[in-house]
């Protein structure tokens, strides 16, 4: 089950929010300070699928990477097994959406990613990783580290 | 990427890391800027109906439950659920305890730069409810900046770019040459 699940309207310039945030924290305090943000976002916001990953359950970042791209119409594909989550994206719909709005991607918008991911998964048995192939095609990694005791 | 849904919980933590250092001000003229992208044009070309434009957009697409009514001489706005600081407020992380800031920090420069006062009042910080008003006249916007204070709403919750109201005229006299 899902702690956060809108199902109304979307506000899809808020890409183009983020995408501006992503430069300016990048270009006055660092890269590692936006780092530090995202990663925090990632283990805090989604303290519930971050509490789950810790106890070897994954059924909510399973459903929260399959809602939210369903939801923002993304070409995708997930693929789970026991110990591996694959997420691969052909289409990000951010980018996507910074296209039709004719704005410049940021440099820093597949760190996003990477970041948030690594902060879900952060103390947990879990590892993340994100392989950028193109522009607005990636793929998004989450694998069960062996020898790990989530009891 | 960060859902667009969960925007504003990003927004949250990000005004905590500057807020610490200082540059939260900074980063809403920046916010501002980027925001000129959106209504700079609409709101110096069509003025308090531009904004009223702008904004059926934002209710419909933020699901927001707001009222705007647009008379002869302002645009009054309520906001009864505000969905950016509900969202917020439902967090696992902690909420920044000034969030509604962002709102005027951001649109203030805005509207100064269309040459439209902007009158707001936060009401309270914790509560996804505030009401401001758009007016072309300096009057309008002094007479609701005294009522927003007498009504009892503390002087920190309530802001508006009549202090830069030299900015506003002389952008709204631009704004208005054929």
């Amino acid at each position: 089950m899902l702690r956060y699940q809108e199902d109304n309207e979307l506000h899809r310039d808020f890409h183009g929010t983020t995408n501006t945030t992503l430069d300016y924290i990048a270009k006055h305090y660092g890269v590692d300070a936006l780092k530090m943000i995202l990663r925090k976002t990632g283990h805090d916001v989604y303290k519930s699928i971050h509490d789950k990953l810790a106890k070897g359950n994954a059924s909510e970042l399973i459903e929260h990477l399959n809602w939210f791209f369903y939801r923002e119409q993304g070409k995708y594909q997930l693929t789970v097994s026991e110990n591996e989550i694959v997420l691969e994206v052909f289409e990000c719909p951010a980018i996507r959406h910074l296209h039709k709005m004719g704005r410049e991607v940021s440099p820093y918008i597949c760190l996003q990613t990477s970041e948030v991911n690594a902060g879900m998964c952060e103390g947990t048995p879990w590892v993340s990783e994100v392989k950028v192939v193109g522009e607005g095609h990636c793929i998004q990694t989450f694998r069960k580290e062996a020898g790990h005791d989530t009891k | 990427m960060i859902p667009s849904d969960h925007f504003v919980r990003f927004y949250n933590e990000v005004f905590k890391f500057l807020d610490e250092r200082g540059g939260l001000k900074d980063y809403y003229e920046e916010i501002s800027r980027h925001q000129e992208f959106h209504c700079l044009d609409l709101f110096r070309r069509k003025g308090l109906k531009g904004v009223v434009e702008y904004y059926e957009k934002i209710r419909k697409e933020e699901n927001c439950i707001l009222d705007l009514e647009l008379r002869d001489d302002c645009l009054i706005s309520r906001m009864a659920c505000c969905p950016s600081l509900t969202k917020v407020l439902d967090n696992d992380a902690e909420p920044f305890l000034k969030y509604c800031d962002h709102c005027a920090g951001w649109s203030i420069p805005l509207y100064t730069k269309c040459g439209i006062y902007y009158v707001q009042d936060m009401i309270d910080r914790r509560k996804p409810a505030c009401r401001s008003v758009r007016t072309e006249s300096r009057e309008v916007a002094e007479r609701v900046r005294r009522e927003f204070l007498e009504g009892g709403s503390p002087p920190e919750l309530v802001n508006s770019n009549l202090d830069d109201w030299q900015e506003v005229e002389k952008n709204k006299s631009e704004r208005m040459k054929p």
